[in-house]
């Protein structure tokens, strides 16, 4: 399971991949435990469907969302919170960081270099092996290492995020492990999680599960 | 990996292109449909595929690339967002009057002018009614789901090889944002595509008269003449290719109309509002020029009120008016600015009329 010790948990992969989704149910999970946790959308990518959709509820929750200021939250500018730096050393907190996907969302969290390797951080890669250009070992290989590179830090954990929305099956979230698993052994990068939706707590899997709800979802 | 995968909408409308035989992608990037570039940048180049992607230095020589790799007749496409889709107006008209099988999709974002980068169906009178000049249509389609989407990226080729014509998918930002399992179909085998070597231009090889593609005629007569022709071809269009949902309408006494993702809301108000026992339909246009008319005109004999819900300050509106033609009330209720109203929101609007 995770390893909560660390002071900073990055949530870096390839586009659509799940990490606002995994990011988010952490924040809320770990809020349980510590009194004060921060999740700092550092994501220049997506234009809709983010972390600072979900703000007033995780206010509500006493999360500290880390957002651009109010006024550029939909600007389609790549703004990073000029306070994300202080929440990363700060070590009262526990920070989750939601980067953007592909390689130029992951540049992002190379450009706070200078903050992540003052703190323990872990790096989490998510990977949702029913994406495209995710969907063969060698494929998310090379994606690993690149975007291992763009964000200057090593990758500490990989996160398997086997997910077709309502069509998912307990079949689907095994396959998707074993894919990963094949990932983790020839890079020996161990696998953190399994992220599944509730309803799944029952099916077994080869990873420990991690409980998710969809907080990014259209209201139809 | 499975049969199924998890597409962002722009990466479906992508993929569906390239399967359906789409080898020539230019264009240039805009929020929120960038990924849509993105992906043909990627796709194009790969292996198996050996596309041509090209990243135009705008919107306008973006359409020119279409205009220009249009008249050889092979699979070209486009994408953009609202403000990079008035841009390439004037091509569109260019394109239209040369008669050239092409793709088109825009991703609209809330306007007018720069607005913001949240979804709207602002665009509707500028894709339907022409947004360049002269006298000319484009095929639109616009899809509700990301399924759907990927169906009629394959029509969409299909259609303009078909009639010679542009074909436009009016997407909202949310079914370009949106991620939803998707289901690809194989691979089309260009040897079934329609022979333009009639008129295409891919060479003479110094054995015959050179092809002419052109939207030009100084001679009046003669101008008139492609307009005749033209416009034979729009009536074929219209005659063959409506398409069009009905939802619950057959004892609806409450037509809801909404396209593209609208549709799918306004199928949970309808379900809502039967729930408390008021009978409502939707009818859902699936292309939107040619607007089925008839088939809701054929639904103002029965039904007692119809309400448009878009996000617009109200344009397709005005084509559910021609259609009921003032034999029954039509209200509308429309979010402007990139908002998505709610279910709920249009219900109460809903109950209030009714």
């Amino acid at each position: 399971m995770i390893n909560r010790n660390h002071k900073v948990f990055a949530f870096i992969g390839m586009f659509g991949s799940g990490k606002t989704e995994i990011a988010l149910n952490l924040a809320i999970d770990m809020k349980k435990t510590y009194e004060k946790v921060a999740i700092a959308d550092i994501d220049v990518i997506s234009p809709y469907f983010r972390t600072r959709d979900e703000r007033e509820n995780l206010k509500k929750l006493g999360i500290v969302p880390v957002l651009p200021p109010e006024r550029f939250l939909n600007a389609d500018l790549p703004i990073i919170p000029p306070n994300v730096g202080g929440y990363i050393e700060n070590p009262e907190f526990k920070t989750i960081l939601d980067v953007g996907g592909n390689d130029d969302g992951a540049v992002v969290l190379g450009s706070l270099n200078n903050f992540i390797k003052k703190v323990d951080t872990a790096v989490f890669f998510v990977i949702n092996p029913y994406r495209p250009f995710t969907d063969s070992r060698e494929k998310i290989i090379g994606h690993i290492r690149r975007l291992s590179d763009k964000a200057r830090t090593e990758v500490s954990y990989l996160v398997v995020n086997p997910n077709i929305m309502d069509e998912t099956t307990p079949e689907n979230i095994l396959k998707g492990e074993k894919l990963v698993k094949e990932v983790s052994e020839e890079l020996g990068i161990p696998v953190a999680f399994t992220a599944v939706l509730e309803k799944f707590s029952d099916v077994d899997t080869i990873y420990e599960k991690f409980l998710i709800k969809r907080y990014m979802k259209v209201n139809f | 990996m499975a049969e199924k995968v998890m597409a962002k909408g722009t990466e479906a409308i992508a993929e569906a292109a390239v399967r359906a035989g789409c080898r020539l992608y230019f264009g240039y990037p805009i929020t929120p449909q960038s990924e849509l570039t993105e992906y043909m940048a990627r796709r194009m180049p790969e292996k198996d595929i050996n596309g041509v992607f090209l990243q135009a230095e705008s919107e306008v020589a973006a359409v020119n690339m279409i205009y220009g790799a249009g008249c050889t007749g092979h699979r070209v496409m486009t994408s953009t967002s609202s403000p990079g889709f008035s841009l390439m107006q004037e091509g569109m008209s260019y394109i239209a009057g040369a008669e050239l099988p092409s793709v088109f999709v825009n991703v609209v974002r809330g306007g007018p002018g720069l607005g913001d980068i949240q979804p709207g169906q602002c665009d509707y009178f500028q894709a339907t009614k022409g947004g360049g000049h002269g006298d000319y249509r484009l095929v639109v389609y616009g899809p509700e789901s990301l399924q759907e989407a990927v169906e009629l990226t394959f029509k969409s080729f299909d259609i303009a090889d078909k009639y010679r014509t542009p074909v436009l998918i009016l997407a909202d930002g949310l079914l370009g944002q949106m991620m939803e399992p998707v289901e690809f179909p194989e691979f089309n085998d260009p040897k079934s595509f329609a022979d333009h070597s009639g008129w295409a231009m891919r060479g003479t090889d110094m054995k015959r008269k050179p092809n002419l593609v052109s939207s030009f005629n100084i001679d009046p007569n003669g101008l008139e003449e492609m307009n005749h022709r033209y416009q034979e071809k729009y009536r074929k269009i219209v005659e063959n290719e409506q398409m069009f949902e009905e939802y619950m309408t057959e004892d609806a006494d409450y037509i809801i109309v909404a396209y593209g993702t609208m549709g799918r809301i306004a199928k949970s108000v309808a379900k809502e509002a039967r729930e408390k026992g008021i009978k409502t339909g939707v009818f859902r246009p699936i292309t939107l020029w040619p607007f089925p008319y008839e088939p809701l005109a054929k639904l103002a004999d029965k039904s007692k009120m119809f309400f448009a819900v878009e996000m617009s300050a109200g344009q397709m509106v005005e084509d559910v008016r021609l259609a009921v033609n003032g034999k029954k009330p039509v209200e509308f209720y429309g979010r402007t600015g990139g908002i998505v109203p709610t279910p709920n929101e249009i219900l109460s609007k809903f109950m209030e009329l009714i």
